[in-house]
């Protein structure tokens, strides 16, 4: 019996060794959205200080063959060691209170209505998971405070002083789900944009305008303006968001009607990476996006090479594409539908003809606005914050841009090096391919788990680590380097102190 | 490299284990004759992987390592030859020993408590070489065992280097005496039932550290690292359970893979863990908690100063000022010592007196509060955070939010199986099982197999998910 034993466990510690050692190793995660470890180059410098043999043990467990499946169980058995408690599904519908919608500064408290009895826990990343069963919702924990977010209004400002009356800049800070959907015995884990967006908005010069969309998607909060899985809104939100900007811009807008709704089914986003909680992941959702119908429109792309850094190493020639991607059901890359990526300057030619040429400035979450705006500007223009290579006055007076509009959401409005660096684009020389190099790189670790979704959109995966040469619906030629697809680190954003919680 | 490593489980292990079965082979076939059974070859092989595996995470530091045992060796010989000078040569051993571990463990601990006085001294930025604790520890025993005669001396340097390097038991205990294994380094066999129960032992700790400790880690530093801002009262109780948890299966996890694959190479290590959490008393508590360093401490230090013979509470108050010493160069795991060492004082003239009319039930709440709270001493190096733990602990703070419901309910049966496996189960199913069926017979033990196979392959399978992109998974006391 005890020779059977033996010869049992023998064999399953022989097959684990062979499968882990002489099997095809994974080299990315699904699950987790990233590029795994490689294997560390060998230096006597490393082998001496331990670091050599330490990256070999992470390497080894951080590729296992299998890795995915053993990840899934694992995440398995961290449901099932958990009781299952139900939430209170006794959602009461409130109407929004009908701000005033005209003074885009002025900001009306929200009062959760549609989730403020739910349960809640906490995951992974510091995430909350919201609810239970289909309904499930994940939300990050945002630790900006009243006095965050002074850098964003000094950007803004600082491109209305360069262009003047001849151009019209507006600022729009974007919350996120956590603003609106945090229940109430949550309440203290995670701070509220609010008190961010009106200091921002505080500080604005008085001819910058602001758009309030804090306000708007708060009168819309029992629809689905964000998505319940990822980090992003959903395309609803922003388009809310785009028809309260039209407002403010004056500029004409049409409704949904004039839209081809369309759906990506099965989406499960990057929140079920950061909680790896199974109840996000089995409770998918439709990514719903909208069409313009009836409009002429075509899109020219300038696709940008990075280098691991992060930086624009090379440029592509404008080649024309599609504005929304085709993005199969189950993909967990629904978000990438508008434009595909974010290594890109992006420029929308539209049958409207009035004269007005907007150009967006905006993290991913901007994204999603361009599309709504095709009746509104006869261009569009859409650069990421993160990748310019040319002089932006001569862009924004050579494209005769009228209108500029700052998009981002709440944690990358407290990023000082991201406001920095698209200042710097204003006087920057054309066809420049990497800039400064980091003067202050290190930056210490926090200690508090709370901490780990802070605070800039360069620390979270955003969209793009989903590019990826082995997802067949990518239409996007840029395949970065696998350091780009783990989380994306700017030197000189990381070296930005963390928003804590005070 | 530590136990609890897919490298080590699946790469270490196994190339181990056939580089160990082609040195059983070597001393059968080359070395040994019908007369005399050789282990040269499988020796090299366990001092040479031994030697790999603690280089895999101190790469310079292995050469302290075999520098302190070439010393001890030098030591022990000279101790063993000379008769005038056999005293002299145990204090060179024992205070370079002690050098030793003051310097790479307590120097810049020492340091800093002058500049506090206001001396100007440089606090040196020296890092702890894993597992220095316990093999000074094992240097001086064997030091002492020599000198006493309690052991014969080792005469090879590759014989005491094996008993002080091996990879079981290495780098976080159990302190393994000399004299328990200083027979089979030169002669011990290995029967079929030593590696069935040396690979059960494995997984047993294998289970322990992943499955359970990993995840009580996680959970106690939800609550335990932070700043205090959003710790609520309930949290603070929950988080140090957890902690208590964890520390608990993370040790004894570790011991009982040492136990296993010492057993498995023929050698049996004493038991360091008793169920200490089933504990009737303080002083009970320290009868079954991290035995080996207690039977150290008894041995060498308690019973040497006088004992219970002479001024007994002065002897009582080294012991354990040690003890707590032992565990970090930090004054609150001395303060932790001293604590118990005041609970054990006390109980010796009251509890210890009156324990039998006791209900067994308060006895055992008693305890496990103290020792609990004991754990919040001991966790919080910082005496900032310690003060703010405990008065948060004790209600200074908000009493409870919605993340302690969810610590509890979505761990619930983590807690279940940690709360059974505190409890000595194993032993009553086994006991159980014998009664039912009579011990020794085939039913018995093909219940007893099948039960240990089941167990096994679970612990197994599981622990290896777990491990899959695990990252915070170091071992407890090999920071000691």
């Amino acid at each position: 019996m005890k020779k059977v034993y033996t010869f049992i466990i023998c064999l399953l510690f022989a097959t684990g060794a062979v499968v882990f050692c002489a099997f095809p190793r994974s080299t990315y995660s699904q699950i987790e959205k990233r590029d795994l470890a490689a294997l560390p180059e060998f230096s006597f410098e490393k082998l001496f200080d331990g670091s050599y043999t330490r990256e070999i043990s992470s390497w080894f467990s951080d590729t296992e063959p299998f890795r995915e499946e053993l990840m899934a169980f694992s995440m398995y058995i961290n449901e099932k060691k958990g009781m299952a408690v139900q939430g209170e599904e006794n959602i009461t519908f409130h109407a929004g209170n009908a701000a005033a919608e005209d003074d885009n500064r002025t900001i009306d408290d929200y009062e959760n209505n549609v989730t403020a009895d739910e349960n809640a826990k906490l995951a992974d990343s510091g995430t909350i998971i919201v609810g239970s069963g289909p309904n499930v919702r994940a939300l990050m924990i945002y630790g900006g405070s009243s006095n965050g977010g002074g850098c964003f209004a000094e950007m803004v400002n600082k491109y209305k002083r360069t262009f003047g009356s001849r151009v019209n800049v507006y600022c729009m800070a974007i919350p996120i789900a956590t603003d609106f959907y945090l229940p109430d015995k949550a309440k203290g884990r995670s701070h509220s944009s609010l008190p961010t967006i009106r200091n921002i908005y505080a500080h604005l010069d008085p001819d910058v305008k602001a758009v309030n969309v804090y306000t708007t998607l708060a009168n819309h909060a029992k629809e689905n303006i964000f998505l319940r899985t990822d980090h992003h809104w959903a395309p609803l939100g922003a388009y809310y968001a785009a028809r309260q900007f039209a407002e403010v811009a004056k500029v004409p807008f049409k409704p949904l009607a004039d839209y081809e709704k369309r759906v990506v089914h099965r989406f499960v986003g990057s929140m079920y990476g950061y909680s790896k909680d199974r109840a996000v992941k089995n409770a998918p959702e439709d990514f719903v996006f909208y069409v313009p119908k009836n409009v002429q429109y075509t899109t020219t792309y300038i696709n940008y090479d990075l280098n691991e850094q992060l930086r624009v190493v090379s440029e592509s020639k404008p080649y024309q594409g599609q504005f929304f991607t085709k993005i199969k059901d189950g993909s967990g890359n629904a978000y990438l539908t508008f434009m595909g990526s974010d290594f890109k300057l992006t420029k929308v030619t539209t049958g409207t003809h009035n004269g007005r040429r907007l150009l967006i400035i905006k993290d991913s979450f901007g994204n999603a606005l361009p599309g709504n705006m095709f009746y509104s500007f006869e261009e569009i223009h859409v650069v990421d914050f993160r990748y310019f290579t040319k002089n932006m006055t001569a862009y924004v007076n050579g494209n005769r841009i009228t209108d500029i509009l700052f998009a981002f959401n709440i944690f990358n409005c407290n990023a000082s090096g991201a406001c920095n660096r698209v200042v710097k684009y204003l006087t920057q020389r054309d066809g420049t391919y990497s800039a400064p190099t980091p003067s202050r790189s290190a930056q210490p670790a926090s200690t508090n788990p709370a901490d780990a979704l802070l605070p800039t959109d360069d620390q979270m995966p955003d969209i793009a680590p989903a590019i990826d040469s082995r997802q067949p619906e990518q239409t996007d030629p840029t395949r970065p380097t696998p350091q780009q697809s783990a989380l994306p680190q700017d030197p000189q954003e990381s070296a930005e102190p963390v928003i804590t919680a005070e | 490299m530590v136990f609890s490593d897919l490298f080590f489980i699946y790469v270490f292990i196994p190339a181990f284990a056939l580089c160990y079965l082609l040195g059983g082979l070597i001393d059968k076939h080359i070395l040994g004759d019908a007369g005399s059974k050789s282990l040269a070859a499988r020796n090299t092989m366990l001092v040479v992987f031994s030697l790999i595996f603690y280089a895999w995470g101190e790469p310079t530091y292995v050469f302290l390592m075999l520098g302190s045992v070439l010393v001890n060796y030098l030591c022990g010989m000279a101790i063993h030859r000379s008769t005038a000078r056999r005293k002299g040569a145990l204090a060179v051993g024992v205070g370079l020993n002690l050098i030793i571990l003051g310097t790479f463990k307590y120097l810049g601990f020492f340091a800093r408590q002058l500049i506090g006085l206001g001396m100007e001294v440089e606090a040196p930025e020296i890092a702890l070489p894993i597992g220095i604790s316990f093999y000074t520890f094992q240097s001086i025993s064997y030091l002492v065992d020599v000198y006493r005669k309690d052991s014969p001396v080792q005469r090879t340097f590759k014989g005491l280097l094996l008993y002080i390097s091996m990879f079981p038991q290495l780098i976080a205990g159990p302190i393994v005496r000399y004299g328990t294994v200083a027979d089979e380094i030169n002669a011990r066999h290995v029967s079929r039932d030593d590696i069935a129960e040396g690979v059960y032992r494995f997984l047993i700790g294998l289970g322990k550290k992943v499955i359970i400790a990993n995840q009580f880690s996680e959970i106690a530093d939800q609550f335990l690292v932070t700043d205090f801002a959003n710790l609520t009262a309930s949290g603070a109780w929950v988080g140090i359970l957890a902690f208590t948890m964890q520390i608990y299966f993370d040790f004894s996890g570790y011991s009982d893979m040492a136990i296993g694959i010492g057993r498995c190479l023929g050698f049996h290590f004493n038991e360091n863990f008793n169920h200490p959490y089933c504990c009737d008393s303080i002083s009970d508590f320290w009868r079954r908690w991290h035995m080996s360093l207690g039977s150290f401490f008894r041995d060498y230090v308690y019973i040497p100063l006088g004992g219970n013979r002479r001024h007994q509470p002065l002897n009582i108050f080294v012991v354990w000022f040690l003890t707590g010493m032992w565990h970090g160069a930090s004054w609150n795991f001395i303060i932790w010592g001293l604590y118990f060492g005041f609970i054990v004082m006390t109980e010796k003239y009251t509890l210890l007196r009156v324990k039998d009319r006791i209900p067994g039930v308060l006895l055992h709440v008693y305890s496990l509060v103290l020792v609990v709270l004991g754990w919040g001493i001991f966790y919080f190096e910082d005496f900032g955070q310690m003060t703010r733990f405990f008065t948060v602990l004790f209600g200074g703070g908000e009493l409870h939010d919605f993340v302690t419901e969810s610590a509890l309910a979505s761990n619930f049966w983590l807690w279940v199986v940690a709360v059974l496996f505190c409890m000595p189960l194993r032993r009553q199913a086994a006991q159980g099982i014998a009664r039912l069926f009579g011990e020794g017979t085939p039913t018995e033990q093909a219940i007893v197999m099948t039960a240990r196979l089941v167990y096994s392959v679970a612990a197994l399978v599981l622990s290896t998910a777990l491990l899959v992109g695990a990252t915070n998974n170091a071992f407890l006391y090999t920071r000691f």
